[in-house]
């Protein structure tokens, strides 16, 4: 079976591995250990201790925290239980105007303002851009990801999670 | 098995019984063991690898005998071997989107009773370009042949080649104006046309006599039959080696082997649980000449997807909440939803064993009845359907993306493909002759980001994954205009801590013609139809043409004084106004407008893929390089990245990290004071909601997703806390 080192790994996510040696892992068999290995190199990132149980994002995690399961931002800040849309917590920027969209698209011919918009879902604590949806207005916001987590973890990663109070 | 010899409905009945057994056992063609796989993995693993080689082997000759730059130097093409039953065993590199899509063809052909009339016999040739039949759009044109041995059907051969005319109402293959089928082009609907290996002469002058420019047509099915003979024979010759029983009995091995290796590497790569996203599409045509009657000149389609990893690792994508078909040419079909879907999972997770039709069978798409993904309605065209179905599989590479990131195996996520706007163009040719013919070019715009790295540069688009802009000089062979310029667009990437790949844009020279007909298709105006992920933006995807008519560009050249080679960066004054006088033309969306001639300049671009992950992660020194090469500008760098950039000695751009730090702790900070929560969003937009108070094609957008989905009126409603239905008018 294929395994890396969590060092490998580590750099692997962060992209600093050179390329050469990650494109032999792109064309190399899966690891299959790699998802243990994955969430502990995040989890050596965070400043918090509430163990990750699934990545959703590149700094949004599933995590236990207490007796609940919360998505929760790498910088610690929570968003609630994580069977609930974590974006309606969060913090927006919605580019509605031809000004707002020119700061990001600053040479591009742009989107209709009265056609779409721009949503910024940010961290309200840490300022960190999780994720941007176009949509029409008037779009309701969207869920992008419920994880089946009790099933992946019992049937496909074959160590179930400890029942939860709260949160899952 | 076909264990009888081949007589009058046997086929059909196989079919229907092959399709009963998979009901039943879940497994293809009631395979639950793979004992061939068991007895001798090495043969079994050998003998596909064959197969493969037969199949790469006959695309690469086909190539060379074709006489189109589209399949010629693009890839335009790909062959596959198929059973009896018409499902793909082995198939090649190429515009795999056709291998199911083929495998439909066949299956249309057994069901409707082709053993009896025209018969199914050795040396038939048949073909098809009809979408409702099996194919995505008119210029894709396939062929098959049965392949005996024994005096038994044991499969099928198959090729499609990607033409660059189609005789349609504009020229070229993605024929933009068309509104019903009937003004399409030229339709081969499952035909036989050649028998004893050759083609039949009446249907190769019909050919002649309905196409622009039938060099291109007649040519590649040329190509087409020799690579389908060339299979066949090797088939042949291969089971005179194993033996007709193991044959018969591994190439459906093969297949349920195939559809195994799929559920397994979901189950591996992915994340079970309900996964969700959207994109969009939008369309501006009013006023613009020959724009057809029926259909509204402008609107606004909303495609939404949901995507359910089961448990047992089957993937299911449901498209309900998109939009219904319409009188344009962008309606598609089910056998384009499903050659999407083997493209997509082609490249994405079909990278190691097997591949072959079994990976298809792992996966269901639920296609909602009168939408423009299974249009109630065969009148309706498709000949640029890719305009909706590039969008469409871009978000559910997104999605799979999101499920590898989620998994750990972020080498694998991949914000996706794009719109790809194509060019075609007929008229009179630099030789004086009729033409007419697509520009591929196209077939390299930029990807997505990765979530390891900067998305592909003017090197992707999801329908070719060999993605090959072609060379400059093969394309002046074939159009009435010289490059005068092809260059990279800054910016044109999503940005990101991982940008998207930029796109490029081409300048023309119009030479040698009085009469050029310039039409392109797939741009999306008014709306992104890309996303970004993870914090990542779309790309910009809002499509300006530039012309200028009666240009003094032959003078300037004269008096050795500077051209215009692409538009510039200034989005209010272009290259062209700057440096070139004569009629100034911008023009929104699709180019339809009057005939150009010799000195008329004309620019066209390429779309961007979105970004991955937030903007001020992104790496100072490697923005340096990106500005240095003009990928990014150096405005761009500051405005939206935060990094600023020094000079050095020599007046390269070099990242100032300090400056970059404080740069963006100040741009964090003004972002935090910009936003607000979403709640009081959320209650300030419900006021507008309840007042529908949106552009008229936004409103019929929603009016008619509400009218044919109850989910979409339910969340709609649910969200909102309003009743849609009475919001916007629905009955």
């Amino acid at each position: 079976m294929t395994s890396y080192s969590k060092e490998v790994i580590a750099d692997l996510v962060a992209g600093t591995l050179p390329w050469p040696q990650t494109r032999r892992i792109m064309s190399a068999y899966k690891d299959d250990d790699r998802f243990f290995k994955y969430v502990a190199v995040l989890q050596d990132r965070v400043g918090w201790s509430d163990p990750i149980l699934l990545p959703v994002g590149d700094h949004l995690f599933i995590c236990q925290s207490g007796d609940e399961r919360v998505t929760k931002c790498e910088c610690g800040h929570s968003f609630g239980d994580y069977r609930k849309n974590w974006k309606l917590k969060a913090a927006i920027i919605v580019r509605d105007s031809e000004e707002s969209l020119r700061e990001i698209y600053p040479n591009s011919d742009l989107p209709d303002p009265e056609w779409m918009e721009i949503r910024e879902f940010i961290c309200p604590e840490c300022g960190t851009l999780h994720e941007v949806e176009a949509a029409a207005p008037g779009y309701p916001i969207v869920h992008d990801f419920e994880p089946d987590l009790e099933g992946f973890y019992r049937d496909w990663l074959g160590k179930p999670l400890e029942p939860a109070d709260k949160g899952g | 098995m076909l264990d009888k010899p081949a007589s009058a409905l046997r086929i059909r009945e196989r079919l229907i019984e092959s399709e009963r057994l998979m009901d039943e056992t879940g497994c293809y063609d009631g395979i639950t063991e793979l004992e061939l796989r068991k007895q001798d993995p090495l043969k079994f693993e050998t003998l596909h690898t064959k197969l493969r080689a037969y199949c790469v082997s006959a695309r690469e000759m086909a190539r060379r005998i074709s006489a189109s730059p589209g399949v010629r130097e693009v890839g335009e093409m790909v062959v596959a071997i198929y059973t009896p039953e018409g499902d793909a065993i082995a198939l090649s590199n190429g515009i795999m989107v056709h291998v199911h899509t083929m495998s439909r063809f066949i299956k249309w052909m057994i069901r409707n009773g082709y053993e009896e009339n025209p018969q199914i016999r050795d040396g038939d040739i048949f073909a098809n370009n009809d979408a409702f039949i099996g194919t995505v759009q008119v210029p894709d044109v396939m062929d098959v042949m049965p392949i005996f041995h024994s005096g038994k059907l044991v499969g099928w051969a198959g090729a499609v080649c990607h033409e660059l005319e189609a005789g349609g109402i504009t020229p070229g293959g993605d024929v933009a104006l068309a509104q019903e089928r009937f003004t399409e082009g030229l339709f081969v609907c499952a035909e036989k046309v050649g028998e004893n290996d050759e083609l039949r002469r009446d249907y190769v002058i019909r050919c002649e006599r309905n196409l622009r420019m039938p060099i291109y047509w007649v040519l590649d099915e040329k190509a087409k039959v020799a690579s389908c003979i060339d299979m066949r024979e090797s088939v042949k010759a291969l089971i005179d080696e194993i033996g007709l029983d193991y044959w018969m009995q591994v190439s459906k091995e093969f297949i349920e082997e195939g559809r195994r290796a799929q559920l397994a590497r979901t189950r591996q790569l992915t994340v079970p649980g309900i996964y969700r996203g959207h994109t969009f599409y939008g369309h501006v045509t009013a006023g613009k000449p020959g724009y057809q009657p029926l259909g509204d000149p402008d609107w606004l389609y909303n495609i939404p997807i949901e995507m359910e990893i089961t448990s047992d690792g089957k993937i299911v994508m449901d498209f309900e909440g998109t939009q219904p078909w319409g009188y344009h040419s962008m309606n598609c079909t089910p056998a384009g939803m499903d050659g999407g879907m083997f493209v997509t999972l082609t490249q994405h997770m079909n990278f190691e064993g097997l591949v072959n039709d079994g990976a298809w069978m792992a996966t269901e798409l639920k296609l909602p009845k009168g939408t423009w993904t299974n249009p109630d309605n065969e009148m309706v065209a498709t000949a640029t359907s890719w305009a909706l179905l590039l969008p469409a599989y871009g978000v559910f590479q997104r999605l799979l993306s999101r499920s590898f990131i989620a998994r750990g195996f972020v080498e694998e996520a991949f914000v996706g493909q794009v719109n790809s706007p194509m060019i075609e163009m007929g008229g009179e040719s630099q030789y004086g002759t009729p033409f007419g013919m697509a520009h591929f070019e196209c077939a390299a715009a930029g990807s997505g980001a990765l979530a390891i790295k900067d998305g592909l540069d003017t090197a992707y688009v999801g329908w070719n994954p060999e993605s090959d802009m072609g060379n400059i000089e093969i394309w002046e062979q074939n159009m009435p205009m010289l490059y005068i310029g092809r260059s990279i667009v800054p910016n044109s990437g999503g940005a990101g801590k991982y940008r998207g790949g930029c796109s490029f844009l081409s300048t023309w020279l119009v030479s040698k013609t009085d009469h050029l007909r310039l039409v392109t298709s797939e741009h999306s105006s008014r709306v992104f139809d890309n996303g970004g992920l993870c914090g990542g933006y779309p790309a910009p995807t809002c499509q300006k043409h530039r012309a200028v008519r009666d240009s003094n560009i032959f003078e300037l050249a004269e008096n050795r004084a500077p051209l215009a080679h692409h538009t510039g960066t200034n989005p209010y004054r272009s290259e062209l106004e700057v440096r070139l006088e004569g009629e100034h033309v911008t023009l929104e969306g699709p180019y339809i407008t009057a005939p150009h001639k010799t000195g008329d300049v004309f620019t066209h671009s390429y779309n961007g893929g979105g970004g991955y992950g937030d903007v001020l992660e992104r790496d100072p020194v490697k923005t340096a390089w990106d500005v240095e090469n003009g990928f990014l500008t150096k405005e761009a760098a500051e405005g939206i990245f935060g990094i600023v950039l020094d000079e050095d000695e020599e007046g390269f751009p070099v990242a100032n990290l300090e400056a970059t730090k404080r740069h963006r702790a100040e741009m964090r900070a003004k972002r935090l004071a910009r936003a607000r929560p979403v709640s009081e969003w959320i209650a300030k937009e419900r006021e507008r909601v309840k007042a529908a108070d949106f552009a008229p094609e936004v409103q019929k957008m929603y009016a008619s997703a509400i009218k044919l989905s109850p989910r979409f009126t339910k969340d709609f409603s649910a969200f909102w806390d309003v009743d849609a239905k009475s919001t916007f008018g629905v009955e």
